[in-house]
């Protein structure tokens, strides 16, 4: 059996007496494309902060490529091949599209060079998202959609193994929506990443994903194919409420 | 290094160098005065303007400098009272850095206050447990001369350290600090040594020139040398003149400690009255100083093109 590009066991985030994420586990393999859907207040940015280093989890463990990681700072995982994007686009809005780029390559990118070729300089990267025409344009002048872009060309300009991407379709028309979850399609199946998609927009999600993670409360509600999680009773009561199950055609 | 900042910082030097010559005694003071601020405000924006962690530390890194020169100017070769000066004022920002540079924001700021004022009060004690007295006379100092030369090096370092960070991928590293902490980390960056080495880098040349100009004043006292005033006016002039440029607080130095010797003297209130209202006018309306003025027209033009 392979090393997972990612594992997670037992994590467990505390803030103060709220338990955010209790005991969730998740493996990832490379190549792989999973989603984490799950209500408002299940854990799931939270889980994503454990998994980047963000927060560091009062229990559980964290292993990348095999490697514990355990309560490392977030640079640790970065330089482990773990990128992120977040809810609410984290971009340097001073810097030029390209500069944005160039500074995830400059540190987590550079050290990684060894072991990912692929995309290796911030035109290519820029070229794969289709951002090539704003290379010049300062950030604070693109428009939100193609910021979203950018969060993720920062993110791949580490060159990561797992991208951890958090509802990056948020905000987005339906046309624009299908468009980035083919990007992400390519993001695992031209650079061979391990990609854990968070989305408020299931139906979409789910069409994309070979493997989903249920969220509720801080726990694991149900993991599995995406068709057999949508059919889940449980899945449906914890998204709509006592009775919809049954109500549900 | 780009060839127009060296040719620049070059000339510059040259000029300052010439003045003991062309001027007379008061004036060459003066222009001792500017070039201890040429190299306060250009070390402070070189760490506080790109992290935006803004420090009012540098009178505790400029008072340690100044002590570390009067316990050894009689004993030791000139280069090596500086050189101790950055060092203890560097290995002291490099360890309060550790234990508050997790604080951003106002909370710094308050903080590297209070550790201006501790030191003073922590120099002033250990003087009168140790020394048996608060101030010190110095008789074996150098040349004014010599004064001159040392603080017009400190400052042309601190200018080419700016430049040449600026152009690092340290630089490139404080200024991904200063935009967005976290998200600089995701992308790699080992933040919390990066701050500490930036904050140890930057209170050096505030330690130097603190060593430099203790000699000058002959009698130092922890009040004199911890004088709040010296960080207040380093920030003012850096936030001024435009804490991200590196021109910005070069010129804002020059013309305030002018501006500060002459109006300082006569209109006392009035200048300091003055100071407040533009730096209020300056946090407000010119997040970039006055230098922002002239780069956001040079910055607009192509960047419309390429849109």
């Amino acid at each position: 059996m392979t090393t997972p590009a990612l594992a997670a066991r037992g994590i467990v985030v505390r803030f103060g007496g709220l338990t955010a994420v209790d005991g969730v586990d998740l493996e990832i393999e490379d190549r792989t494309l999973v989603g984490i859907i799950g209500p408002n207040g299940a854990g799931k940015t939270t889980f994503f902060n454990a998994l980047s280093g963000l927060v560091t989890p009062a229990s559980g463990r964290l292993f990348v490529g095999g490697a514990d990681l355990t309560r490392k700072p977030a640079h640790v995982f970065a330089r482990a091949g773990i990128a992120r994007t977040f809810q609410t686009p984290r971009v340097f809005a001073d810097m030029t599209v390209a500069e944005s780029v160039r500074f995830g390559l400059e540190f987590a990118g550079r050290r990684r060079r060894a072991e990912r070729a692929s995309l290796g300089d911030a035109p290519a990267i820029l070229d794969f998202l289709g951002l090539a025409e704003s290379a010049a344009v300062p950030v604070r002048a693109v428009t939100p959609a193609r910021q979203r872009l950018l969060e993720i060309g920062m993110a791949l300009a580490t060159r990561p193994r797992v991208l951890l991407l958090d509802e990056v379709a948020a905000g987005l028309t339906q046309a624009e929506v299908e468009s980035v979850a083919r990007l992400i399609r390519r993001c695992r199946d031209e650079l061979g990443l391990a990609v854990v998609w968070i989305e408020h927009a299931v139906a979409v999600l789910l069409d994309a994903v070979e493997r989903v993670l249920v969220l509720h409360q801080g726990r694991k509600l149900a993991e599995g194919a995406p068709s057999a999680v949508a059919r889940d009773p449980h899945v449906i009561e914890a998204y709509l409420g006592d009775g919809a199950a049954e109500a549900r055609p | 290094m780009p060839r127009r900042a060296l040719a620049a910082v070059a000339g510059g030097a040259a000029i300052a160098a010439a003045l003991p010559w062309l001027l007379d005694d008061f004036l060459v003071s003066l222009a001792l005065s500017c070039l201890m601020y040429v190299a306060l405000a250009t070390s402070w924006a070189m760490f506080s303007g790109a992290t935006r962690y803004v420090s009012l530390g540098t009178s505790a890194f400029f008072g340690l400098g100044a002590y570390v020169s009067a316990w050894t100017v009689a004993a030791a070769p000139w280069p090596v009272v500086i050189a101790g000066g950055a060092l203890v004022a560097a290995a002291f920002a490099g360890l309060a850095g550790l234990a508050i540079l997790h604080l951003r924001g106002t909370y710094f700021a308050v903080l590297t206050f209070g550790m201006s004022e501790l030191t003073r009060h922590a120099v002033t004690y250990g003087e009168k447990q140790y020394a048996g007295t608060v101030g010190r006379v110095l008789t074996v100092v150098p040349s004014n001369r010599t004064v001159y030369f040392t603080v017009l090096v400190i400052a042309v370092a601190a200018v080419i350290a700016a430049v040449v960070v600026r152009g690092s991928r340290f630089g490139l590293a404080l200024i991904g600090i200063g935009a967005d902490e976290q998200r600089a980390q995701t992308l790699g960056v080992p933040t919390r040594w990066v701050k500490v080495a930036g904050f140890a880098l930057s209170a050096a040349f505030a330690g130097a020139a603190g060593a430099a100009m203790a000699v000058r004043w002959t009698y130092i006292d922890p009040t004199a040398v911890f004088n709040p005033f010296i960080g207040l006016q380093t920030v003012l002039i850096a936030i001024v003149g435009g804490p991200l440029s590196l021109t910005g607080p070069l010129l804002a130095a020059l013309v305030f400690s002018l501006l500060a010797e002459f109006l300082r003297l006569q209109f006392p209130y009035a200048y300091l009255i003055a100071l407040g209202l533009l730096l209020i006018v300056a946090v407000l309306y010119l997040p970039h100083g006055l230098a922002g003025l002239w780069q956001h027209r040079a910055r607009v033009g192509p960047a419309a093109e390429a849109r």
